[in-house]
């Protein structure tokens, strides 16, 4: 479960004004649900991502992260939570191998359990052949799938995915949300969020749209889909409806 | 639980420590930095010194070596003086120290002796007086006048020899006189000392003038390249894992970010110390060769027991300097945003570690307190253990050494990891986002690095200033107060800092408990004075450096020769404001935070009190100066007030000026000789204890 409640994000731009990336967003993820956090760039989603994961300490309000607190309870939420952003990277000189057996002991893994983990992520993600290769040595969609399966080595309830289709070609893609519909089948909380609307239209449950630190539409996949033009027009009247601050 | 390690914190740091360490392994560069390089560069420059090196032997050699001596002498008896000096010269020699190669003295006319001199056919003219012969078997004195050759005027090896050969004549005298007066020879001698033992390995001369800078130069080398083992490796393991995007993945694990340093740590520690090795494998490797081509007769004069000793020791003393460079590296790698920011940061931390390392070769400098300091403590330490010269103990100074190394790895980390921790560095855009004349972003209070960035500016301004001071304090006191003052003005202004969260500058809680802190201030700052005054004494005794007493005596003359209220105003108001501002105001809320943990409080407090003692420049009163610099700096964050500091610090600084008021010069000046009276100085311990108890009391009310 994902609560966030009042969650706000305000910090001094270089040129001394007040930036408010995050100003007072809510919303929720139910167990075995994915919800699309969706907003154009500079919206605030990967703010928000970054407080939900502790790595922001908020300027007000909250989440729960099943069921640990951000605020008082931050190693709780990195103990139960699996993320993943756009711009995380992968050791180049270390291999898949490697750099799940090392997140395994990051997170309190025993060596059995780390060799059960690895072992199983590096078949469902398709990394066995190349296991033993340097990771600079690997494709950009191999890097991505070693990255997502770094953030599930210690199966954590809850998964925040930043844009995680976005190195990967159209199979690529394909195989990593079909891995989210497995993930999601299996009753893990799941936040994605992207900018290819039609990737997760039929995927996720329930939709957020954020624009200018704010919630400005949010709803179930059903009520999105049934605006004429789909989630695109409805993420567009959301977004310009919006009033501008 | 099943499936989980026992120590998650422990398999966290280690899982850290394992996984850097293999990336640093894999990649080529650094070993070459760390390991090739030192294997190869030690034989280019021992191949590159040795010719100097045996050159500058040779010639030390042949610089303390005997030498013949031609001296001609004039006068009525020059001939019969002649024989009688060679005579003498014949029967002498061997192993009288600076007996001449070859002596020849040959009577002559003086102005045929003055040709001689001039044409440099003699090294010496004498011209003896009437009777010399006589005088020499009576019972007067002879005087000789020597005149050397223009070109050996300046000769010391000559003069040298010439007054030896003039002493065997003396001696000859001695033996007749006494002869002739019938009495025994053994009068001229009435003791003799023999040692029953062997003098041992004794070190040749001119090795002696060589041993000490060669091993001061190899150690600052040493010290060196240790300190850069650990460059390449903290730049890609916090600037190079922001860079490539890796860092986040071990900012969401459970891994407190202090684990997370502590497991960088000793990755880096790690690869320092492979550094560490190699150079020392290689400095060794390269002393056999090199002693091996020593010229013939030439020793080392040192037994292998006591090499095998003092390596050890060199070895022992520079693991601390390896620990300490791996986390000062870490510390500023950690405050940088990619790794062109951590190389230009990294450059004054390196050429700082020189400067340090360098500092321990001056002459005097060592012994307990430098041992503390980092890089020039290590190798001061080194240095004594391998040349020999310092009265403490190597174990004590060894001791101390490691010790400071670990409190300065402790301070360090706990500041890498308040750096990696920093939104702005990690997710503010990279370093090269703004023009050269963008303005940092607003803050509450500065960054570490801008802490350390006005320290660094401060000390440089400060010592300028020194060149265009005049000694009189009335003008080199606002001069140097000035270029605190200026430096933090510049600074607080362009990097836009919240001034009263930076400078505390408010009354600390109510007006009755924030009075009684400002009372308590004052009496815990004079006591520190006068407490501190008589440690000094006890340390040191009476006698101070040049420099301090010189000081000293310019203030005094300035209480006394100026009205009272410019000694106030200069040796107790404006240190106390400015210095306050600067240390206590800019420096501590720099390194301490909005809202620090109780580490980073106690490291922040050490580091602007170290930089309060070194700002002080009197080595011999920077015990002191720390000490006080500590107590202020607690006192701060405290009472969350600049005030009671200013308070303390004004009184510490009356604390002589009172004396002088009260008991005037001569008073002051017994005192200095005789150490602070015992009353004196336990009234002055009961004011600490009392001063600080009820600081302490009414802060923990105002929380």
């Amino acid at each position: 479960m994902i609560e966030v409640v009042g969650l706000k994000k305000h910090f001094r731009a270089a040129d001394g004004s007040l930036v408010r990336a995050v100003d007072g967003v809510s919303f929720s993820v139910a167990p075995g649900e994915i919800v699309g956090l969706l907003g154009a760039n500079g919206a605030g989603k990967t703010t928000t991502m970054r407080l939900l994961a502790t790595l922001l300490a908020p300027t007000a309000g909250t989440a729960r992260i099943a069921g640990y607190d951000i605020l008082t309870d931050p190693i709780g939420v990195r103990r139960h939570l699996g993320y993943l952003s756009a711009t995380t990277g992968v050791p180049d000189r270390l291999t898949p191998r490697e750099v799940l057996e090392f997140a395994g002991r990051l997170h309190g893994l025993d060596r059995a359990a780390i060799a059960e983990r690895s072992a199983s992520l590096l078949h469902t993600l398709g990394l066995e052949s190349c296991a033993s290769r340097p990771c600079g040595r690997l494709s950009s969609g191999q890097r991505q799938r070693v990255s997502l399966g770094r953030a599930l080595v210690h199966d954590p309830p809850a998964l925040i995915l930043d844009e995680p289709t976005n190195a990967l070609d159209v199979v690529g893609a394909r195989d990593l949300l079909a891995l989210l519909d497995t993930l999601r089948d299996a009753g893990r909380t799941i936040l994605v969020s992207t900018h290819r609307l039609h990737e997760i239209e039929r995927r996720c449950c329930r939709f957020v749209v954020i624009h200018a630190g704010r919630v400005v539409a949010q709803g179930t996949q059903e009520e999105f889909s049934a605006e004429p033009g789909g989630l695109e027009r409805a993420f567009f009247a959301a977004v310009e409806g919006s009033a501008p601050t | 639980m099943s499936g989980m390690v026992r120590h998650p914190r422990w398999a966290a740091i280690r899982g850290v420590a394992s996984r850097d360490l293999l990336e640093f392994i894999r990649d080529r560069r650094t070993l070459f930095v760390t390991l090739l390089m030192p294997m190869a560069m030690y034989p280019i420059l021992a191949l590159a010194s040795t010719l100097g090196l045996r050159t500058a032997l040779a010639d030390l050699d042949a610089k303390q070596a005997p030498q013949p001596i031609v001296v001609v002498l004039s006068g009525a008896d020059a001939e019969a003086m002649a024989q009688r000096i060679m005579k003498v010269a014949r029967g002498s020699g061997g192993s009288i120290p600076d007996w001449p190669a070859m002596v020849t003295v040959e009577p002559t006319r003086p102005w045929e002796a003055k040709h001689r001199l001039d044409t440099g056919n003699a090294d010496a003219w004498i011209h003896l007086p009437q009777s010399a012969a006589e005088t020499l078997d009576g019972q007067e004195t002879l005087t000789l006048n020597v005149r050397l050759a223009k070109a050996r005027v300046n000769d010391t090896r000559l003069r040298r020899h010439i007054r030896t050969l003039g002493e065997a004549v003396a001696e000859d005298a001695r033996r007749r006189r006494v002869a002739a007066a019938g009495l025994p020879e053994g009068l001229l001698e009435p003791i003799i000392v023999r040692f029953a033992d062997k003098e041992v390995a004794a070190r040749t001369p001119a090795l002696d003038g060589v041993f000490p800078s060669a091993v001061a130069a190899v150690l600052v080398l040493l010290a060196l390249l240790t300190a850069t083992g650990g460059f390449y490796p903290a730049i890609d393991a916090i600037a190079g894992e922001k860079e490539r995007g890796t860092i986040e993945t071990l900012l969401i694990t459970p891994a407190s970010t202090l684990d997370i340093v502590r497991g960088k740590f000793l990755a880096v520690f790690a690869v320092t110390l492979m550094s560490l090795a190699a150079n020392a494998l290689s400095v060794a490797l390269t002393a056999a060769v090199l002693l091996r081509l020593l010229p013939d007769g030439m020793e080392l004069g040192i037994s292998r027991h006591a090499a095998v000793s003092c390596a050890a020791t060199t070895l022992a003393v520079f693991v601390g300097l390896a620990a300490v460079a791996a986390a000062a590296c870490l510390a500023v790698t950690s405050a940088a945003r990619s790794t062109k920011e951590a190389q230009n940061a990294l450059t004054p931390v390196i050429l700082l570690t020189s400067g340090l390392a360098g500092s321990a070769l001056v002459p005097g400098v060592g012994g307990p307190f430098v041992a503390m300091v980092p890089f020039a403590g290590q190798v001061s330490v080194a240095r004594e253990a391998l040349v020999g010269e310092t009265d403490w103990p190597i174990s004590l100074l060894l001791l101390l050494s490691l010790t400071a190394s670990a409190i300065a790895t402790w301070i360090l980390l706990r500041a890498a990891a308040a750096a990696l921790a920093d939104e702005e560095v990690l997710f503010r855009g990279p370093d090269s986002a703004g023009s050269i004349t963008a303005r940092p972003a607003p803050r509450d209070v500065p960054t570490p690095m801008q802490g350390f960035a006005v320290g660094l500016a401060a000390l440089a301004l400060l010592w300028y200033s020194q060149g265009v001071a005049p000694a009189d304090p009335t003008f080199a006191i606002p001069i140097s107060q000035g270029a605190l003052l200026a430096t933090l003005a510049v600074m607080a202004v362009w990097q836009r800092v919240n001034r009263w969260r930076t400078f505390r500058i408010v009354w600390p809680g109510s007006v009755s408990r924030g009075g009684l802190m400002l009372v308590a201030a004052a009496f815990l700052g004079a006591g520190l004075a006068v407490l501190g005054a008589t440690l000094l004494h006890a340390a040191r005794g009476p006698e101070l450096s040049g420099s301090a007493r010189d000081m000293a005596e310019q203030i005094v003359k300035l209480l006394l020769a100026r009205p009272w209220w410019v000694g106030w105003l200069l040796v107790v108001i404006l240190p106390a404001i400015c210095e306050e501002l600067f240390f206590r105001g800019w420096m501590l809320s720099a390194f301490a935070g909005k809202r620090p943990s109780r580490g980073r409080a106690v490291s922040a407090v050490l580091v602007q009190a170290a930089a309060f003692a070194a700002f002080h420049l009197f080595p011999e009163k920077m015990p002191q100066t720390f000490v006080l610099g500590a107590v202020l700096g607690w006192m701060t964050l405290a009472t969350g007030s600049l005030l009671p500091g200013i308070v303390a610090h004004a009184a510490h600084n009356a604390v002589p000026l009172v004396f002088l008021a009260v008991a005037g010069r001569e008073r002051l000046e017994q005192a200095s000789v005789a150490g602070v009276p015992v009353q004196t100085w336990v009234s002055a311990l009961v004011a600490v204890v009392v001063g600080f108890a009820v600081i302490r009391a009414a802060s923990t009310k105002r929380e």
